[in-house]
């Protein structure tokens, strides 16, 4: 750079293009475009710096503590972390279980593999739970004691299994490099959680998720009520996944037959393993019983309306066998169908009109006040240019900074907290809290009317902005994501923490744990 | 350094005529693809396994404006430091600024689409500051008695 100036002659004969500055000393002549190179290339290189993370790093050490207006614990730093609870008394994840003298109900053995899956003619490279892909359904009455015994056979990178929409606890939560390390092939891991709340829910691994799930690592989890409602019907569950772009029901690239005389009312419950969000449409009517393992109350009939389930979300919609003995349709998505009865019936057309969650079935106080929470908690997504890992890319914010910049929400045990999720980064996003159930209180400014609604996966479209709220009652470190696991993998992942509890598992460390 | 900027805001005209070409293409190949019988959703979008001719096109637009765009401008800029030619950096400086325009403009247009519009015509401003910048320095290098072609390339040609 020092050779590089203008040669004399040039210096003596300005133009009109290239007049200079005569008068300054050379040194400024050489030092100047120096200077400002350094100055323009240096805060790339501190944006590319402050992205990086250290081989092997703790969940603890990442993030920027939110208190969220509640008390700061002694010792709680706003920057850099380190434990949440500061100095006071800590919990590890690994003592957070269920009651270890209690003996399991029911029990299961998983065993999983990395091969290739044929579905729907075509072979992918994926992964099997004991052979198949969905893995087996794992069923359950309300309140028994679930115990999974989970081997992994073949699946080089390691698994983990995450119970998505059952608040179990935090020691079984199934988050690799969180609270467990990853399940290495030939090694087990024992899972315990008892069966809280009747729904439906689904299970699947959280040890490279987006490629695991995508590959097959997953099936379905129904937990029945205690004392069974009045059966009118039978009860059948559809879960939805695209396999290297073939759309499936239960494993099977065609669509789902459910036997039903005529006026007998079913009960179809519908897990989007999926990405992206699905849209779930009937050429009758149907109701709507339950989204994400908790009934709604007075569900009415919905005609002309798609209901949209996101990604990780759940969806027990309820259809009845017309009269005539003919069949009815719900559509999940176009591609693919459930079809109740008898006989053919034609694909209903996709309707423009969406049914509102915020306004269906009707109100029920809820069990605790939000009106004035001990924290309030804004997660903000937008999509920017920067850096993740030191990756340059575009990438999903969150309160505007990028991993592992993100929030790490701090709460204590019996807060209730508001959060409030808004989404301006041009896309939709499935958003997925670990470990809690919460309720929607608004939409854009407009209050919820309808039954309690409530998530643990909330479809967040581009320009809106949702207002939760849940009790703080399941102690541990949770996830707070995007359930569209390529944005997880992309950073797209903010942690809750009680104060005082900590992990011992690290990150992207020896154990080869990569959660997302 | 003054060749190095010249070619460097030339790529970047190259730039934009080629994010035009391979917008149209992947549009036209999803039309296409459409009229075949393809479906396009959000579960087939995020699969990744949707594929059809002119898919690259919308890959490499992506691409080429979130990234390559915006070095190239860096890179003008830091040339220009290095030029000592007059109103060398205000140009660069100007491109740059199109730049980021008209990325902030793709980026809004996902929520807003009728900035799409906007964002097509911006493209023209990328294209016309980067040709008055390449051509201001062709025209300084000119007037410049010194470089002649086939002599010994003086430092600040290279």
């Amino acid at each position: 750079m020092a050779t590089d100036r203008p040669p004399a002659l040039e210096q003596a004969t300005p133009t009109d293009g290239a007049r200079r500055t005569r008068t300054a000393p050379r040194w400024l002549r050489i030092a100047a475009p120096i200077v400002a190179t350094v100055l323009v290339v240096t805060p790339i290189a501190y944006l590319w710096f402050g992205s990086l993370m250290p081989a092997g790093y703790s969940v603890l050490s990442m993030g920027i503590p939110d208190y969220g207006g509640g008390p700061v614990p002694a010792g709680g730093h706003d920057h850099g972390s380190g434990v949440p609870g500061g100095n006071g008394p800590t919990r590890s994840v690994t003592d957070l279980i269920a009651d270890p003298s209690r003996k399991a109900d029911v029990v299961v053995d998983l065993v999983a593999r990395q091969q290739d899956v044929t579905v729907g003619g075509r072979t992918i490279r994926g992964y099997t739970v004991n052979n198949t892909t969905p893995g087996p359904a794992i069923s359950a009455i309300e309140g028994q004691l679930i115990e999974v015994h989970l081997r992994n056979e073949s699946v080089t990178a390691g698994i983990s299994l995450h119970w998505h929409g059952l608040d179990v606890p935090n020691a079984d939560d199934g988050v690799a490099g969180v609270t467990q390390n990853a399940v290495l092939i030939g090694q087990s891991f024992n899972y315990r959680f008892v069966a809280d709340h009747a729904g439906t829910y689904w299970y699947h691994s959280h040890q490279i998720s987006n490629e695991q799930v995508s590959g097959g690592l997953f099936g379905p989890l129904v937990i029945r009520p205690r004392t069974p409602v009045a059966r009118r019907g039978s009860d059948v569950t559809a879960i939805a996944h695209t396999y290297g772009g073939t759309r499936t029901i239960n494993g099977q690239g065609s669509d789902l037959r459910v036997p039903a005389k005529p006026g007998q009312a079913v009960r179809v419950r519908v897990i989007n393993t999926d990405n992206a969000l699905m849209e779930l449409w009937s050429g009758g009517a149907y109701r709507v019983l339950a989204i994400d393992g908790r009934e709604l109350f007075g569900p009415t009939t919905v005609t002309g309306r798609a209901l949209t389930l996101t990604g990780g979300g759940r969806a027990d919609v309820e259809l009845t066998a017309p009269g005539d003995g003919s069949a009815v349709r719900l559509q999940l998505s176009k591609a693919t169908a459930v079809i109740v009865g008898s006989g053919e019936t034609a694909a209903p057309a996709q309707p423009n009109a969406s049914l509102d969650l915020l306004h269906y079935g009707t109100p029920e106080p809820l069990p605790f006040d939000p009106t004035h929470p001990d924290r309030r908690f804004m997660y903000s997504i937008g999509h920017r240019p920067g850096f993740y890992l030191g990756k340059p890319g575009l990438y999903w914010s969150v309160n505007g900074r990028l991993f592992p910049n993100v929030p790490m929400y701090v709460v204590r045990e019996g807060d209730v907290a508001v959060m409030t999720i808004s989404n301006h980064s041009g896309e939709v996003h499935p958003m997925h809290l670990h470990g809690h159930h919460a309720v929607v209180l608004s939409r854009n400014g407009v209050d919820a009317t309808g039954s309690p609604w409530w998530i643990d996966s909330l479809n967040v479209l581009d320009g809106e902005t949702y207002v939760i709220a849940f009790v703080a009652d399941n102690p541990g470190i949770w996830m707070d994501h995007c359930h569209n696991l390529k944005h997880a993998a992309q950073g797209m992942v903010a942690h809750l923490m009680y104060e005082g509890v900590t992990t011992p598992f690290r990150i992207d460390g020896d154990e080869d744990n990569h959660p997302e | 350094m003054k060749m190095a900027y010249r070619i460097l805001a030339y790529l970047i005209s190259l730039g934009v005529a080629l994010q035009a070409a391979a917008i149209a293409i992947g549009f036209f190949g999803l039309a296409n693809w459409v009229e075949q019988g393809g479906v396009l959703d959000k579960a087939g979008f995020e699969s990744g396994t949707i594929s059809f001719g002119g898919l690259w096109g919308l890959e490499f637009h992506g691409t080429v404006g979130i990234m390559v765009m915006p070095i190239l401008g860096l890179l003008l800029l830091i040339a220009a430091f290095f030029t000592k030619v007059k109103g060398a950096v205000t140009w660069a400086l100007v491109v740059l600024g199109c730049i980021v325009v008209q990325i902030v403009l793709g980026l809004f247009a996902h929520s807003f689409y009728a900035l799409g519009f906007l964002h097509g015509l911006f493209a023209f401003a990328v294209l016309g500051t980067a040709t008055v910048a390449a051509t201001r320095m062709t025209r300084a290098m000119k007037a410049a008695p010194a470089p002649v072609v086939g002599a010994p390339a003086p430092a600040d040609a290279a």
